[in-house]
């Protein structure tokens, strides 16, 4: 075993998640700037614009890193939300806490005091809940009012010339790739000139992407960015337009855009219809149009759907996404049914079985001749002897030839596989015009199960009558505006049944680097929607909740705890945790406020509403204090948060629309991203030592920082 | 052609404990298991150093299940705590700092090893009556009538594990759900011979703590269960669920794959009349009413679907663990081969349902009369759940051993000083007779009991990480604590509020004298007293068995090891 003393003054494990955080800081809040990370082993590069794929691509071998990776992943299998929250805060705290070990606090008062106080603001903040109901009721009245509306599309278009904080927003998009990161660098944290040297910036290829996040990229478009926010937010037409009401086949994309410049030119007098979950999922997004306007099409149809069968519950169980490349990102809409690829082979199928109703079967399994269920050990000392050496066929040939009489006794037409499918049974199959489509997933497989009653099998000798299931439909899936696919070797096709509760969103892009991004938008969306439902309420957004936890911690810091304490020690009873918290109080709850301050301020830097972090800081600081002048902080909070006025300094890019745009957080999985943050930067400030085992021992023995370790 | 080597000579190594290599690793982990001591212990990052899983932990069972340990001396104390731990769970760290420093200051004292000893023996002797007398100051009865007592136990067992991350709710919430897993695994009613049931922990990794929840009864993951699907389970006349538990493969596989090889025609397939002979047990499960079949391993899709058309439930992969409290708790025998199927091998169930938490769907299997419950474990992430389940695994054993033996400790050093005091006090009055009996000298004695009641201050101490003081009091012998920053010349009692078990309060006039580095430690005359105030309901309390077991296996381990004149060790 070799053994680390980890604990100097300096805490190792601290500094490697403060530099490990460093990486994220610019994809903090809605305004997020893309990062390339470049490989510098195979020179490929990944572009991202989330934590959790920026995580994904470091170098994570230090213990400090593995546990990150390992909260990180957490939080966002949980939540899919509040991640670089989560290694913003990671990063902030480790510095405050590094900072409060330089000043000589016992490491028991910083972990006691930090963990005291993160509870004590958790509970503080429930003030700023708003049950989903309220929020409903507020947005879907705010968002009616054309009028309103109208004139400040005017008052930006206006505005936007002269306002050059709209422009610098504009920029900020341009310039968005600002860092390369290369992932095999053992040292990239350290090695500043190394760091630049990477850092490229092929002005054109760069220029391509940032028109690609708006389309049309022009200074207009750009500056009616906000009031696209609005058309949409409102933009109850549409869904009466909306394929889902109207007859199949029609031109889409042409019935929306019509929706859409209704909404924007024309006065709409008719009530809310979005039934909240629209305006919600618009308050959630933080700025993300597309992902909303295919949410909202989502709840739509499921709406509807739920309207025949009783309550109504935003399902995020029965979404899929399709990717295409090659479509421009306006094509992306939602699909009733379930949309994937396949090759032009299986496409010729289709266009013998569009229209009919079909047999529809569902394989759990591989559809191979080798394929054993999990759990089946093959018998390894079995040997077949053949008696009769003039066999005709061969043996592969009986088993295609076996199943596709299965296949055929059953009428079967479509089947759908969770696994692989044999290359030979699939031609075998296209000749007898069944579609068979490989990769499936179990909820997709659930849900064409639930509405056709095809009960799932693993080997087609399983097969009866019982099984197969009726009613599926299939076509090619056909862009809103009936433009031919051309997206190379796959053709997107369409399976679709009466009353399926399965949709998917086809989200598409000409960019290849960007598809990911892309999906990993959308589903952050979706998650969101999901557990605000979940939970049942939301958390006032755009800085209030931190900026309450900030005029919190400073009545708490403020506060003379000496004489309380002494009974609350004997409650807490733990002389080991608690005797030396009480002098140091001060000093570690600034260290945790720290955290929150300087989230605010990176905010609202990143999406410009600030020029420089000093500027913001002050911001929040004059916030503070006319929080505390009021009285009540929570009050002065809710009151700007409903002005629109919070952390905006009034020249935002947001700023103007006033309550036009509200924001919205998730509640747990903003308290959980704390919580996690928190607890792993206690959890590595109480390591003092690490221990190495296995063979890597021998291999530190004999390495030149051998002096490093201790062996036992 | 084959080379023939000659063999190495074994190596002998006289008197290892006087070896530089031999102390320093001995200090070395006598450092690692002190830091890791108590509420405020330092953790540990235990890891490969290539990536991959860490573990971070402050337990002794966990660091010394991965240590590899080079030197036979450390490798005797290693195994001596890991065989404490596996029979008592708790007090693991508590042994192996008292073996550590318990063969340092005997070391120290230049005196034969045969006559430490012999006097450490009849030092332990005394130690191990007193705590077992009536008149013992230091222990406290449990009351099973009460819970107060028996939270406390549980609640310092968490406490003592920093490395799983709970705040004081949390640590309230799990405390009761760890008493109530226990409480359920308590038959109603007890024959002559009474068994505990069991608790079975089940992770759901990821979610807050405090959506751990107990449930009477077990549960068995099944992802591909629906959660709006009604349950149809099959029921037999007196309305009970009638359970068949198999513990064979029911894959179709051929389960017997010894040497030799088989040899069969073409066209027969051995698949097939394995199947075959699956869907007739299938079909024997059905004559007989059975309403539900789980299987450790896997089920024959086949067989499964044959099942489920005749609404017979079928659940697989539950696992080898669940395997004995499965058959606790229904009844059924497991049955070990499809070619017989005896009914009387069948159990019963009150009840199936469907349970979700987190992502994980679950059916929930509800026994008649439970004594097996199920403990579902959340907590953040994966190092911190690993070290709650040891905990949580810990605390149950506590409680179990509680049951036994009704009594506890007062924990936070309060035993360790109290002790130390009460052994100052007995060897100044023991009469000279038994010097004779020990064939030592009065000093001899005296230098032994000191260097033994140091060691015991010594893991009162290692509870203290930051800088500052460790006190005892002059009336009770317990142990206190002043943090740092203060000068050490003001009045103790103006800076210490309890002491560390929690029992005393800082009411009376007491007096205090710092535990360490004073020579010749003042006694107590009369020895130590018993605490006269009422049990307070945050109280500090260790296991009594594992305590005990602790203090005799460090004592004996640390003998053993004083004793070792060689190390014989085969090179070849």
């Amino acid at each position: 075993m070799a053994f680390r003393d980890v604990n100097a003054r300096r805490h190792i494990g601290l500094q490697q998640l403060s530099s490990l955080a460093l990486a994220g800081r610019t994809l903090l809040g809605p305004m997020k700037s893309y990062k390339f990370i470049v490989d510098e082993s195979t020179n490929q590069s990944t572009l991202v614009c989330s934590a959790v794929r920026l995580i994904e691509s470091l170098d994570l071998t230090s213990a400090a890193g593995q546990l990150l990776n390992e909260t990180i992943q957490a939080q966002n299998k949980e939540f899919r939300t509040g991640i670089s929250t989560l290694l913003f805060l990671v990063g902030a705290w480790s510095n405050a806490v590094l900072e409060c070990l330089q000043q000589n606090v016992p490491i028991s008062a910083i972990v006691s005091v930090m963990s005291e106080g993160l509870n004590s603001c958790c509970e503080r903040v429930q003030c700023l809940q708003i049950s989903i109901h309220d929020v409903n009721k507020e947005l879907c009245s705010s968002s009616v009012r054309p009028n309103a509306f109208k004139s400040k599309t005017c008052q930006i278009g206006c505005d936007g010339p002269v306002n050059p904080q709209i422009f610098l927003y504009v920029q900020k998009d341009i310039s968005a790739p600002e860092e390369v990161i290369p992932v095999n660098s053992r040292s990239h944290q350290e090695d500043d000139s190394n760091f630049n040297k990477c850092l490229l910036s092929p002005s054109s290829s760069f220029a391509s992407i940032a028109s690609l996040v708006k389309p049309a990229g022009n200074k207009s478009t750009s500056t009616i960015f906000g009031s696209g926010v609005i058309a949409s937010s409102c933009n109850k037409q549409k869904l009466t337009h909306s394929r889902y009401f109207g007859t199949l086949g029609k031109s889409h994309f042409s019935s929306q855009q019509g929706s859409f410049q209704g909404c924007l030119s024309g006065p709409s007098a008719d009530p809310c219809e979005c039934y909240g979950l629209g305006h919600l999922a618009m308050a959630l997004s933080h700025g993300n149009q597309t992902s909303v306007k295919l949410l909202q099409h989502i709840v739509a149809y499921q709406r509807e759907r739920a309207e025949c069968s009783g309550s109504f519950q935003f399902n995020i169980a029965g979404i899929v996404t399709c990717c295409l490349l090659g479509l421009p990102e306006s094509y992306s809409c939602v699909s009733p049914g379930f949309v994937t690829l396949v090759s032009p082979e299986q496409a010729t199928v289709i266009k013998y079985l569009e229209d009919k109703p079909l047999r529809i079967l569902l394989v759990d399994g591989d559809l191979t001749e080798q394929y054993r269920h999990l759990g089946f050990n093959r018998p390894c000392n079995v040997r077949t002897i053949l008696e009769h050496p003039s066999l005709p066929e061969g043996r592969a040939d009986l088993w295609l030839s076996s199943m596709l009489d299965i296949l055929i006794r059953f009428e079967v037409n479509l089947v759908l596989v969770k696994g692989n499918v044999c290359e030979n049974l699939m031609e075998r199959c296209i000749a007898n015009s069944i579609l068979v489509i490989g990769s499936v997933s179990r909820d997709v497989l659930r849900a064409f199960g639930e509405v056709t009653s095809a009960q799932p099998v693993t080997y087609l000798t399983q097969l009866n009558a019982s099984c197969v299931g009726s009613g599926a439909q299939v076509g090619l899936w056909k862009a809103c505006d009936g433009r031919a696919m051309d997206l190379g070797e796959l053709l997107p096709v369409r399976i679709k049944v009466q009353g399926i509760p399965l949709l998917t969103a086809v989200l598409t892009t000409t960019v290849a680097s960007k598809m990911q991004l892309i999906e990993d938008q959308f589903w952050t969306l979706a998650c969101r929607l999901h557990h605000a439902l979940h939970d049942e309420k939301v958390f006032l957004g755009g800085g209030a909740v931190e900026l309450l936890c900030l005029s919190h911690i400073q009545m708490l810091a403020e506060q003379p705890l000496q004489p309380a304490n002494k009974n609350a020690v004997r409650e807490l009873h733990d002389p080991w945790l608690a005797a030396s918290a009480t002098e140091y109080t001060s000093v570690v709850l600034q260290a945790l406020a720290s955290g929150w301050k300087q989230y605010l301020s990176v905010v609202m830097c990143n999406s410009a509403q600030a020029a420089s972090e000093l500027e913001a800081c002050t911001s929040v600081d004059h916030h503070l204090k006319k929080a505390a002048e009021c009285g009540s902080p929570s009050a002065y909070i809710l009151k700007e948060f409903r002005r629109g006025d919070l952390l905006r300094g009034g020249s935002g890019p947001f700023a103007g629309h006033g309550e036009g745009l509200k924001v919205y957080d998730n509640v747990t999985a903003k308290t959980e991203a704390w919580r996690r943050a928190l607890d792993l930067v206690l959890l590595v400030l109480q390591t003092d030592a690490e221990i190495i085992t296995g063979p890597k021992r021998n291999q530190l023995l004999n390495s030149h920082v051998s002096s490093e370790f201790m062996f036992l | 052609m084959s080379r023939l080597e000659a063999k190495k000579p074994p190596l002998f190594i006289s008197d290892p404990l006087t070896k530089d290599a031999v102390s320093q690793s001995l200090s070395l982990l006598n450092g690692i298991v002190k830091s890791c001591y108590g509420p405020a212990g330092r953790l540990k990052q235990l890891h490969n150093g290539v990536g991959g899983y860490v573990c971070t932990t402050s337990q002794s069972s966990a660091i010394f299940s991965r240590l590899s340990v080079s030197h036979p001396v450390i490798r005797v104390l290693t195994a001596s705590v890991q065989n404490h731990v596996s029979r008592f769970s708790d007090c693991g760290l508590f042994t192996a700092i008292l073996c550590c420093t318990l063969i340092e200051n005997f070391k120290r004292l230049n005196l034969a090893p045969c006559t430490v000893i012999k006097i450490s023996k009849h030092l332990l002797s005394l130690c191990m009556d007193y705590l077992r007398s009536e008149a013992c100051g230091c222990r406290v009865s449990v009351d099973f009538s009460s819970l107060e007592t028996l939270l406390c136990l549980v609640r310092s067992v968490l406490r003592s594990k920093p490395a799983c991350m709970l705040n004081k709710p949390e640590v309230d919430h799990l405390t009761v759900l760890i008493l109530k897993a226990f409480m359920f695994t308590v038959p109603c009613h007890v024959g002559t011979n009474a068994v505990l049931g069991k608790c079975v922990i089940v992770p759901v990794k990821g979610r807050r703590v405090v959506d751990s929840t107990v449930l009477p009864g077990l549960l068995i993951e099944t992802p591909e269960i629906q959660l709006a699907e009604p349950l149809t389970v099959k029921r037999s006349c007196s309305d009970v669920i009638k359970m068949a538990l198999f513990c064979v493969s029911m894959a179709g596989d051929l389960f017997n794959p010894e040497e030799g090889t088989i040899t069969v025609h073409h066209g027969i397939s051995l698949e097939k009349s394995e199947l075959n002979h699956l869907l007739n047990v299938g079909k024997q499960l059905v004559n007989d009413e059975v309403g539900l079949v789980v299987c450790q391993k896997v089920i024959h899709p086949s067989l499964k679907q044959y099942l489920k058309e005749n609404q017979v439930m079928a659940l697989d992969r539950a696992g080898l663990s669940l395997m004995e409290p499965l058959s606790q708790m229904t009844g059924s025998k497991p049955i070990a081969s499809i070619q017989l199927l005896s009914p009387s091998c069948y159990g019963s169930l009150k009840d199936v349902r469907v349970e979700s938490f987190a992502s994980k769907r679950f059916v929930h299997l509800i026994p008649n009369d439970a004594v097996v419950c199920s403990l579902i474990l959340c907590n953040r992430n994966e190092t911190a759940w690993d070290e709650l389940k040891r905990a949580c695994e810990t605390a149950e054993h506590v409680l179990q051993l509680t049951v036994k033996e009704p009594l506890a400790l007062v924990g936070g050093g309060c035993t360790e000083t109290h002790l130390a005091s009460y052994i100052r006090h007995k060897s100044c009055s023991l009469p000279t007779s038994s010097f004779k009996d020990l064939d030592c000298s009065r000093t001899q004695y005296q230098l032994v009991a000191d260097g033994f009641c140091r060691s015991l201050e010594s893991v009162a101490c290692s509870l203290n990480h930051d800088d500052g003081e460790i006190l005892t009091d002059m009336v009770y012998g317990h142990c206190w604590f002043v943090p740092s920053g203060f000068p050490s010349v003001s009045n103790w009692s103006d800076l210490v509020s309890t002491c560390g078990c929690g029992i005393n309060g800082n009411t009376e006039n007491l007096t205090w004298r710092l535990l360490q580095g004073q020579v010749g430690s003042p006694v107590i005359q009369g020895g130590p007293k018993e605490p006269s105030g009422k049990v307070a309901d945050f109280l500090a309390l260790d296991c009594f068995a594992a305590k005990c077991s602790g203090l005799q296996v460090a004592l004996e381990t640390a003998n053993l090891i004083l004793d070792l004149s060689y190390v014989i060790e085969d090179e070849n």
